[in-house]
């Protein structure tokens, strides 16, 4: 029963966090609108690109394979992320964890070799 | 854990799993490697054979006492063996139809659809016989992101891409709504296991729990009415039907619809009949269920209404499907004893006749290269026991006397009548809306008996997709004759008690 309650008003610190990350953005610019002063001229209304001038359209397109790349070095970033823990704790864990990665390694590897016979690896 | 308690599970228990496992994997492998002009066919006819054998190891589990293994969350009992056994005699079909699909070559990767199939009935398997939050919800993912795939596997068709597209997004949507109803159940009880849940659930109180509870089924039920195709989530169902090659069509109707009905049934009674429901001494299942039956209600006039309007026919056999979703909550409202058998035995009908009848539309289809409901015109005069066979599937779907399909919606109204309490409205609605189904099946009839067929160019019946007929038509006949057999089988070896924990 109390546990419930805790349970329950634990998510009023989500609320809080939820209305200041609300009204922070609102009342920073509004309050700024009211204090700074207001003088527009042609050169302040340009975007600001790190200083130089700016040029081209913003919106460039990428090489549709970026993004096969990043997933597969997500993938596998995710895979060195959960080998971390593992081969830290290997003395605890035993050998039925061993096999669990075996399992998962070799899960991954097939998703290699599929990756490298559907030609994601060759850039053209 | 370590090697002895690992070594002490009694592994041969997911012997289906393992072998359905291994046929995909080699499959995959198998496809990357080898040469492009092998026929792809043949993956297909292997995968049939992998089903064959996981069919074999299923049988010979029948009658093994409820178990669990790997730490409580793979179950085996009547209820997941029962359910499996439809699971993959339906697949088993569809793949004897995806081999004679030819789809005027525009499948591109053959191989992908028979492994893909494979990976998906895989999660289906696994919705069957989890008992833990997680793995639930891993193979019904595995389930969805496979149909997703599998929806568009037509590449050059923009139908196929579209149903694709609409298919992962609303899947997508439905999956966060079932997520969102679980983690409220993980939240109140504090366990992803089914039978630590079911023990703990009693234990709240229903002025602090029961809103939160009854947020937790609504969202979970509607969020699994996606799998089921049922109100509020079925208007993916015509057009993803439409778009999807037949084979996956059929997998969606029949494997993903029973899989769904599986999940519904496994979570929603081991949680929530254990919860105080609304009233003093009454479950939340109970309170619950005036929900489901207006969902039900709906599904079932939605379905056949609209069904009337269509002149492709897989939209119509989409609408028809939604319309046996419908018929297929009421034993799930009634509650009766009847529940498990009437369920099971109205998926084996609906599996039989609605895989019948897209193999008869497949072979049209491909015939006469279009959807409309004109391509059986003059079939009887053309190809009398495809026509013959076709009859006995709409006959069944409508639930005509002599048909497996009339001797389920007997067993669902029965129960739904001589449930406490009973459920005449809701048995009324189905009768009426199986009156107006009766309007488009005999459409079809009209069309193969009664039109002039267009042209004499001969119909070519390729072997696998004619197995999957005549088999489907002396199923149906077989249990609409017999049904005893089927059902005094089940009542012996199957004790849906040891469902629960």
């Amino acid at each position: 029963m109390a546990d419930l309650f805790t349970y329950q008003n634990s998510y009023l610190v989500v609320v809080i966090f939820l209305a200041l990350g609300i009204l922070l953005p609102i009342v920073a610019l509004s309050l700024g609108r009211l204090l700074r002063p207001n003088k527009p001229t042609e050169q302040k209304r340009t975007t600001y690109e790190s200083g130089i001038d700016p040029f081209q359209d913003a919106r460039v397109q990428f090489n549709a394979r970026y993004y096969i790349f990043a997933l597969m070095f997500v993938i596998f970033d995710v895979e060195t992320i959960f080998l971390y823990p593992w081969a830290v704790a290997y003395e605890e864990l035993g050998v039925f964890a061993l096999i669990e990665m075996l399992i998962f390694v070799v899960m991954l590897l097939i998703g290699l070799i599929y990756a490298w016979k559907k030609k994601v690896l060759r850039w053209i | 854990m370590d090697m002895e308690t690992l070594l002490s599970y009694e592994w041969s228990m997911m012997a289906p799993e393992f072998t359905i496992l291994i046929i995909a994997t080699v499959l995959s492998l198998v496809d990357l490697f080898a040469d492009k002009k092998i026929d792809r066919k043949l993956f297909g006819w292997f995968g049939a054979a992998g089903i064959g054998i996981a069919l074999f190891f299923l049988f010979s589990q029948i009658g093994h006492e409820p178990a669990m293994i790997l730490a409580n969350t793979y179950r085996l009992d009547a209820f997941s063996l029962s359910f499996k056994i439809l699971l993959l005699i339906g697949a088993l079909l569809v793949l004897l139809m995806g081999v004679s699909y030819e789809a005027k070559g525009e499948l591109l990767y053959r191989g992908e659809f028979y492994y893909l199939l494979m990976s998906a009935l895989l999660g289906a398997m696994m919705m069957a016989s989890s008992a833990d939050l997680i793995t639930l919800f891993v193979g019904l993912e595995l389930l969805s992101i496979s149909s997703y795939i599998l929806a568009g596997t037509r590449k050059k068709s923009t139908q196929s891409n579209e149903a694709a597209m609409k298919y992962v997004i609303n899947g997508g949507i439905s999956s966060a709504f079932t997520l969102f109803g679980l983690s409220y159940i993980y939240g109140l009880t504090g366990s992803t296991n089914l039978a630590d849940i079911s023990r703990e659930i009693s234990n709240i109180a229903p002025e602090n729990g029961l809103v939160l509870l009854s947020v937790a089924f609504i969202l979970t039920f509607v969020g699994l009415a996606f799998k089921i195709s049922t109100v509020p989530f079925q208007m993916w169902a015509p057009d993803v039907y439409q778009g999807a090659p037949i084979p996956v069509t059929v997998f969606l109707s029949v494997v993903s619809k029973t899989a769904g009905f599986v999940i519904i049934l496994r979570v929603l009674l081991s949680v929530f009949p254990f919860a105080q429901g609304l009233e003093a001494n009454t479950s939340l299942l109970q309170s619950m269920m005036i929900f489901i039956s207006v969902l039900a209600g709906i599904t079932m006039i939605a379905g056949n209404t609209v069904a009337l309007k269509q002149r492709n026919i897989k939209r119509l056999f989409a609408y028809s499907s939604i319309a046996h979703a419908g018929y297929l909550l009421v034993p799930f409202v009634a509650f009766s004893e009847m529940m498990f058998e009437s369920m099971w035995f109205y998926l084996a009908a609906y599996l039989l006749m609605n895989i019948g009848a897209f193999a008869v539309i497949q072979v049209m289809s491909e015939h006469s290269h279009s959807e409309d409901i004109s391509i059986f015109a003059g079939l009887f005069y053309r190809r009398p026991w495809m026509a013959v066979m076709m009859t006995i599937f709409l006959l069944s779907l409508a639930g005509i006397p002599g048909t497996a399909g009339f001797i389920g919606k007997l067993n669902i109204f029965i129960g739904a009548l001589f449930s406490d309490p009973s459920r005449y409205i809701l048995a009324a609605v189905m009768m009426g809306t199986t009156v107006i189904s009766y309007f488009y099946y005999f459409g079809v009839m009209a069309q193969m008996f009664m039109r002039p067929s267009g042209s004499a160019v001969p119909i070519r019946m390729p072997v696998g997709v004619t197995i999957a007929m005549v088999f489907c038509a002396a199923g149906t006949i077989t249990l609409g004759l017999f049904p005893g057999v089927v059902l005094d089988f089940f009542q012996t070896q199957f004790n849906f008690a040891e469902m629960f924990y």
